[in-house]
Parts: structure tokens; C-alpha cells; sequence
């Protein structure tokens, strides 16, 4: 056993005995098992996004009740906020890394490339980075439309926080061009993403065994469907019902 | 064997000829003719290699040793496939058979940045071996084998270990993954000596060490699609992989390393 002092040496992680913890989130598993974590949790977040935005079908009222009450709890919803961004930048910046990383290790493609893979042509395992990438593409117009409300072309409601408020500025979203396209396609590339993420995320973590993990794989894909076909039915219907 | 089965095969084949680590490499054309059905995957470029020193051209370099599937120093891709199309196989037991007449086979050599090219089809996976000097051991006293039954392991374990244990090494886990990663080839030696009770005492040590070579290689990470799965000929199980995850996370939040 090394004494405190020996430990200081070792710099400031040394010092907090904390040079496991960095060895852990330095090193491949434990970088994959951040991925799975951050990732079950966003599915979380979107389980309750997807429950509030059904409300859009029930019209004006339900939603603008709804809103009001989850953003009534603003402590609540600031440390929610907090939460998410930590959880997303994690994502994304560990996406980032490791996809550079397994580049520089891959260097060279072969002329010719199969998979072995029984059935398999082309999965949403390989496209993970893909389609990541389009659904941060989607998060930020998201988020610049109805969490900043930065877009002018949108037309607003003039008071952000009338009751009316939170249904008229969804529905204005919802009618541009622009935002329409990219929410469909951000929703069923998000449900593509789910299909393979959500299983995988598992795995990651270490839980695969013959008892459980088919159930895990066909819950991933039925949950990537239900996602996906929630999002974009919203899209694709809302914008009729409540013109 | 039934002879009257066998036909004989016409063949186009392209290989990748690189004269040595830092030469320039390519695809290089090659005809073959009279092919016997019968023949195994390397008997064919044996057959190849025969003509082209008859015609004063450097032969084709792969490796090849026991030739029945066991050692894991074989291995090409071919036609885009690690061990080529067959499950469970290596490349010494592909049969000529899988072919037909008049077929056009690439055949590349495991390509992984952690696996620079020798020369032609040859490539060095010495940074295997120092994954295993790292921690693919175990310590056992010197002087006579203890009495077999002293030690008791349940069947069910001895079957897990063992089917961990059938990794030969060979690098098709890494050949055929996008990322080149070794997670399949790792979780195969760590999980085949964390089943049984010789492999407790460097338990934690063991998989801390062999992660930390594993990425100091330039091995890239898992992103589970099963690819190295389905190339591996020894069949090892996506399973280990999970096991892997596992020992590392247990190693890193219970042990004293």
C-alpha cells in the first residue's frame, strides 16, 4: 500500500485516489459503457417527450395545461435541463472520439467487403454515427424552433408565456416547411438509431445472456418503431386536426 | 472420397501483392486452370504459387502451418469475407468446392491498423502476443500436476471455459470488424480463465492489463455488430464480449488495482 504522500506524485487524480476512475473512462469498455448509460437514459427522456407530445392530438387545451404545469416546476425542469445537456454532450463527444479512434484503427478498407452476418446486407449497426448525427442535426433546429424560439420566420405567440402560448408556437413549427421535413426525417432516423441502440446499450453494459438478451432485442426494436411512428405521426397529422 | 464428384475449376483470381511493410501494394490478376473441387483453399495458391516460380515470378507469401483448422496462423479474406464465405471455418479448411467455374476471387490480406502488412497476404499480429503476455496466464506452482480431482469445477463451467478457450488466435475477429477492434479475441482469454479456479488469482489484474494493451495496440472499440462473430471460426460467442464489459467494470470498482 502506497501512503498519501507517495500517491500526491501521481498528480491531482492520484492525490483523490481517483486514478481508477480515470483509467476507467480513459479506456475502450469503460467509454462504451458511458455510451450505454447516457444513451438508456436519453430513451428515458424520450419515453416522457413522446407521452407529453401525444397531447398535441388531444388538442389546444390538454396541451397548454400540460405545459404549463411541467414549466410551473421550473426547479424541476432546470436540473432536468442540466441533466439532459450533460447526458446528450457526453453522447455525442464519446460518438465523436471513439468513431475517429476505430477510423485510425480500421486505416485501410478492403477493396472488397461482405458481411458474414447471416441475412445481412446493410443493419443499423453500421450507420450508428450516421444516423446519430442526423438526430443532433434535428435536436439543434428543435431546440432553436421551441426551446429558444430564435427562428423569426416562425411567427410566435407574442406573450412566451400566455396560455396559449405553448400549442400555438408548436403548431407554428409544425407548419413551416422547413421544420416539418427535418422532424420527419429526424423521427424515423431516430427510430433506425433505437433499433440497434438500445439493445446494443446492453451489451455495453455487460448484460447479454441467453435468458434475456433476445426479449432485449426485440423490446429495442419495437421501442425504435414506437418512437419513431409517434414522433413523426405528430408531424404528419397534428398539423391538419388543428388548423 | 468420391472422386467421380470432383470437377475441375477455372479461376480468376485477384490478390493484393505488397513486396514489403512500406511498399506500395495492389490488386494483382492471376488465371488458374485445373482446379480440383477436392482441393483446399491453400492447396489452390500452393498451385498457383508452383506456376508462377515456373515462370521466374515471385510466389504469393501467406501464412499457413497446421493446415487442419487448429492453429489459427491461416488466414485471407476473401471475396470481402474473413476465412471466406463458410462459418466456423478457417481458411485451410475452405474447400474449392464452395467455387464454381469461371469464378473471379479477390483475396486480401487482414487489414486492422494494429496489424501492419509483412508482405503480400502476410501480415504482423504480434500485438496479440503482447495482449497475452499482459495478462493471458496463469501462475501455477512448479514440480508435479496436483491430483486432477482436488480441484473441482462443475461441468457446466468446464463447458463455458472451454468454448472460451477454443479462440486460436487467428485475428479474423479483428479482420472483419469495421472498427478493427480485438474485444472478441480478449473476451475469449479473459473469460476462458475467469471461469475456472487456476485463473482467480490474477482475475482483476488480468483483464485491467490486457484492456490497457488491447487499446495501447490501437485496437478500436466495440460497437457490437456481430461481425466478428460470424467470421470467427472458432466460433466464439458475442457473450464473451458481455463478460468482458463485465470483469472490467467489476475489476475497476471492487478491486485494489
Amino acid at each position: 500500500m502506497t501512503d498519501s504522500t507517495a500517491q500526491c506524485k501521481r498528480g491531482l487524480l492520484g492525490c483523490l485516489g481517483l486514478n481508477w476512475f480515470f483509467r476507467l473512462l480513459s479506456s475502450s469498455i469503460g467509454q462504451k459503457f458511458v455510451m450505454g448509460v447516457t444513451g438508456l437514459l436519453l430513451c428515458g427522456f424520450l419515453v416522457t417527450h413522446l407521452a407529453g407530445n401525444l397531447l398535441l392530438f388531444a388538442g389546444a387545451k390538454p396541451f397548454n395545461e400540460y405545459a404549463h404545469a411541467l414549466h410551473s416546476q421550473w426547479e424541476l425542469v432546470a436540473v432536468a435541463e442540466l441533466g439532459l445537456v450533460v447526458l446528450f454532450l457526453a453522447h455525442v463527444y464519446l460518438a465523436v472520439t471513439t468513431t475517429i479512434g476505430n477510423y485510425r484503427a480500421r486505416r485501410e478498407f478492403y477493396v472488397l467487403k461482405q458481411s458474414k452476418v447471416p441475412g445481412r446486407i446493410i443493419g443499423a449497426n453500421t450507420w450508428m454515427f450516421a444516423s446519430g448525427s442526423v438526430v443532433l442535426g434535428f435536436v439543434i433546429l428543435h431546440l432553436i424552433d421551441l426551446r429558444m424560439g430564435l427562428r423569426r420566420s416562425l411567427h410566435y405567440f407574442p406573450d412566451p408565456e400566455a396560455f396559449e402560448a405553448p400549442f400555438h408556437n408548436t403548431m407554428a413549427a409544425l407548419s413551416d416547411p422547413i421544420s416539418r421535413v427535418v422532424y420527419f426525417v429526424g423521427a424515423i432516423i431516430l427510430g433506425v438509431h433505437l433499433s440497434h441502440g438500445f439493445a446494443s446499450a446492453f451489451q455495453s453494459l455487460g448484460l447479454n445472456h441467453p435468458k434475456y438478451t433476445p426479449l432485449i432485442k426485440i423490446i429495442g426494436k419495437i421501442f425504435g418503431v414506437i418512437i419513431a411512428i409517434g414522433f413523426a405521426s405528430i408531424v404528419v397529422f397534428v398539423p391538419g386536426m388543428w388548423r | 472420397m468420391n472422386h467421380a464428384a470432383s470437377k475441375n475449376l477455372n479461376l480468376t483470381l485477384k490478390i493484393w501483392r505488397q513486396a514489403g511493410p512500406k511498399q506500395a501494394g495492389g490488386l494483382k490478376t492471376y488465371q488458374v486452370s485445373g482446379i480440383s473441387t477436392d482441393m483446399s483453399f491453400l492447396e489452390m495458391l500452393d498451385v498457383l504459387n508452383e506456376q508462377l516460380i515456373a515462370s521466374g515470378e515471385e510466389p504469393v507469401a501467406f501464412d499457413h502451418d497446421c493446415r487442419e483448422g487448429i492453429c489459427g496462423t491461416c488466414g485471407v479474406v476473401i471475396n470481402g469475407q474473413a476465412h471466406g464465405p463458410d462459418s466456423g471455418t478457417t481458411t485451410c479448411q475452405l474447400h474449392m468446392r464452395r467455387f464454381k467455374d469461371g469464378d473471379t476471387i479477390v483475396i486480401e490480406p487482414w487489414l486492422a491498423k494494429a496489424f501492419p502488412i509483412v508482405r503480400d497476404l502476410i501480415v504482423d499480429r504480434s500485438a496479440f502476443d503482447r495482449i497475452i503476455q499482459a495478462g493471458g496466464f496463469v501462475s501455477v506452482n512448479t514440480g508435479n500436476a496436483p491430483e486432477a480431482n482436488t480441484t473441482l469445477v462443475p461441468h457446466h463451467v468446464q463447458q463455458d471455459a472451454m468454448s472460451a478457450a477454443a479462440c486460436i488466435g487467428c485475428g479474423a475477429c479483428v479482420a472483419s470488424c469495421k472498427n478493427a477492434s480485438a474485444m472478441l479475441f480478449v473476451s475469449a482469454k479473459v473469460s476462458h480463465l475467469a471461469s475456472i479456479p487456476q485463473g482467480q488469482g490474477e482475475r482483476s489484474k488480468r483483464v485491467l492489463n490486457m484492456v490497457a494493451t488491447m487499446d495501447a495496440e490501437h485496437f478500436g472499440n466495440c460497437t457490437n455488430t456481430g461481425e466478428c462473430e460470424a467470421a470467427c471460426p472458432a466460433k466464439i460467442n458475442l457473450t464473451n464480449i458481455a463478460q468482458l464489459n463485465r470483469e472490467y467494470l467489476k475489476a475497476s470498482l471492487f478491486s485494489k488495482e
